[in-house]
């Protein structure tokens, strides 16, 4: 079934088997009501690793029932983090997410060539948006992790946003490769890539989905500026997913959505062995719900 | 449409005029060899610049009387090519063309900023047809010998120089292969990131006249069988026009190759001077010299 609304995908879960999420240093507000929402809405198992005392505290001014969550005492956030990811490695979790701790220190711990999470992959944000003007989801990256994208980390995030895709039911993404202009011009990185991307797709090197690009964003959400500009593309206008060029437009694009547009979305980092969810204490509560949910998808 | 080279000969006759060749230290039997025999078909006129004690004794060993040539005469080899360029510029002649004189002499004349034939930022680059015994058509290549590393911009030169050869021999829209070694896009092979560009340019209607895919092999360039084989798509269905080579190396082996082993014969032309302009190697067959010498009369602008 191919997913249209980000709500859809708590019906999709709640008939699938519970994946068990495991929170890192998991003793604040934000995290416990989030992981204790999808608890309580029967979409995932929550398994919280942290101070049992604080999260016990927290859980009792927010009047939350704490028999929902199993907590794994760990009064340390640095050995909490590494604990975690070590359940992920044993099995005992689907996927990751992050508490208290600072985002460094979170992906140190998924980063760490012995311990952690990695196998080979690149890291890469994708976000998953539900923008209201406009006819489906939007799935772009990547908006946190990488600054400046080179060609194979662009790759990397373009086989991402695919894959995301995928598990949301959409078989074939279109995917437009943003640039600042659609022509070719050899001496802007941007639009560059992106010819080298999309040729890319049509040789079968980058496959399950139609890849395009250079295209301006217009081109890639206004089916109207395509066919002023005369692009016929079928991702002209009905663009499933967006590849950015670097952090800024892709940030800027994220925090439009959010801040003046109103746009719900869910957010994972990939790239690990398991889907790992990295939600900022400025999401709203419907957004970290998303988060987990996306990532109880892909796990 | 032009599909074989004598065609080409057939083309310069049908054009009715008989255009002013001006060649530079016409001191050997090669090429009067060629100016001759295009004498005699009636579509040249030749202005011989050189030692005219030397030429006048070449011509006695042709079947034509020297009364039919205009001698100028210059004998210091690098004199007489600024001279040939000179008239070629000023419009007294048509098509310029090496004798005996030194590449190096001749190509420095051509290439003066304020004396020669190539306008202020022009890419000069070579392209030849070539005609192969077991190819049903002619192949455009370039550059057999004049870019050494094409770098994008020349690339897109070269690109259009083949497209506007081509289309003088009445393709429309020619179909253009970007050549190397596999048609997949790596940054391993750097010409392969190039040659995603130069698609994405054609499509976006950046370069004109022409349907362009690469990286391709020369199997996938030119044998819809190769492509069947391998399961690749490729708009030119394995049937290119033209093929574009990343370095002079590989575009250079390439035709000498089909040349000594394939029976193959060509006319080529230096491209992006104001005039056609014919450089010949003296091991090149004495058919291959006569079909460069009909390409440059074909080739030059109509008044």
């Amino acid at each position: 079934m191919q997913i249209t609304k980000l709500s859809q995908m708590f019906d999709i879960l709640a008939t699938r088997p519970k994946k068990r999420l495991i929170a890192a240093w998991a003793v604040d507000p934000h995290t416990i009501l989030a992981t204790h929402s999808a608890a309580e809405m029967g979409i995932i198992e929550a398994i919280l690793v942290g101070d049992e005392g604080l999260i016990k505290k927290t859980c009792q001014e927010h009047h939350l029932d704490c028999s929902k969550l199993r907590i794994i005492h760990n009064p340390n956030d640095l050995s909490a983090a590494a604990q975690a990811v070590k359940m992920i490695n044993d099995g005992e979790g689907d996927f990751l997410m992050k508490g208290l701790l600072s985002t460094d220190r979170y992906m140190r711990a998924i980063l760490n060539k012995e311990s952690g999470l990695m196998n080979g992959g690149i890291l890469t944000h994708i976000t998953v948006a539900e923008p209201l003007n406009y006819h489906k989801l939007l799935i772009f990256g990547d908006v946190a992790i990488i600054p400046l994208p080179d060609l194979n980390q662009k790759i990397a995030i373009t086989n991402n946003l695919i894959k995301t895709a995928h598990f949301l039911g959409i078989d074939n993404p279109k995917v437009g490769l943003l640039a600042a202009s659609e022509q070719t011009l050899p001496k802007i990185p941007s639009c560059a890539e992106a010819a080298i991307i999309a040729k890319m797709a049509q040789r079968g090197q980058i496959k399950g989905g139609i890849v395009e690009g250079p295209l301006g964003m217009d081109l890639i959400i206004d089916k109207d500026s395509a066919i002023i500009k005369g692009m016929n593309s079928v991702v002209c206008g009905d663009a499933d997913c967006i590849l950015f060029p670097n952090i800024e437009a892709g940030n800027t694009f994220y925090k439009t959505l959010v801040k003046l547009l109103k746009s719900e979305l869910g957010a994972i980092v990939m790239g690990a062995k398991v889907p790992c969810v990295l939600t900022s204490r400025g999401d709203s509560e419907l957004s970290k719900l998303y988060s987990i949910a996306l990532a109880a998808m892909m796990a | 449409m032009i599909d074989k080279l004598v065609q080409i000969a057939e083309k310069a006759k049908s054009l009715g005029r008989k255009t002013r060749i001006a060649v530079a230290a016409a001191e050997d039997t090669n090429t009067l060899g060629a100016i001759s025999r295009a004498i005699k078909e009636g579509f040249i006129q030749a202005i011989l610049i050189g030692n005219q004690a030397k030429i006048m004794a070449l011509l006695l060993q042709t079947d034509i009387a020297p009364e039919a040539y205009e001698i100028i005469d210059i004998p210091d080899e690098a004199a007489a090519a600024k001279e040939a360029v000179r008239m070629v510029r000023s419009g007294e002649a048509d098509v310029l063309m090496k004798g005996l004189v030194g590449t190096d002499k001749f190509l420095k004349a051509v290439l003066d900023k304020e004396k020669g034939l190539l306008p202020p930022k022009a890419v000069m680059s070579y392209t030849c047809a070539l005609e192969l015994p077991k190819h049903h058509k002619l192949l455009f290549i370039s550059d057999t010998a004049v870019l050494t590393n094409p770098d994008l911009d020349q690339k897109i030169a070269m690109i259009n120089y083949s497209v506007a050869m081509a289309r003088r021999f009445g393709i429309t829209k020619p179909k253009v292969a970007l050549i190397t070694a596999t048609e997949k896009i790596s940054s391993a092979l750097p010409v392969t990131l190039e040659y995603a560009l130069l698609c994405k340019m054609a499509e976006r209607g950046q370069i004109k006249n022409c349907e362009i895919d690469g990286p391709l092999d020369i199997f996938l360039a030119c044998d819809p069988n190769s492509l069947e084989i391998k399961g690749v798509q490729s708009s030119l269905n394995g049937d290119a026009d033209i093929l574009i080579f990343p370095n002079l190396e590989s575009a250079n082996s390439f035709y000498k190759g089909l040349m000594l082993f394939g029976g193959g014969e060509l006319a080529g032309l230096i491209c992006g001077t104001t005039k056609p302009v014919v450089v010949m190697s003296r091991s090149e067959s004495e058919n291959s010299k006569y079909y460069c010498l009909a390409l440059a009369c074909v080739m030059v602008e109509d008044k």
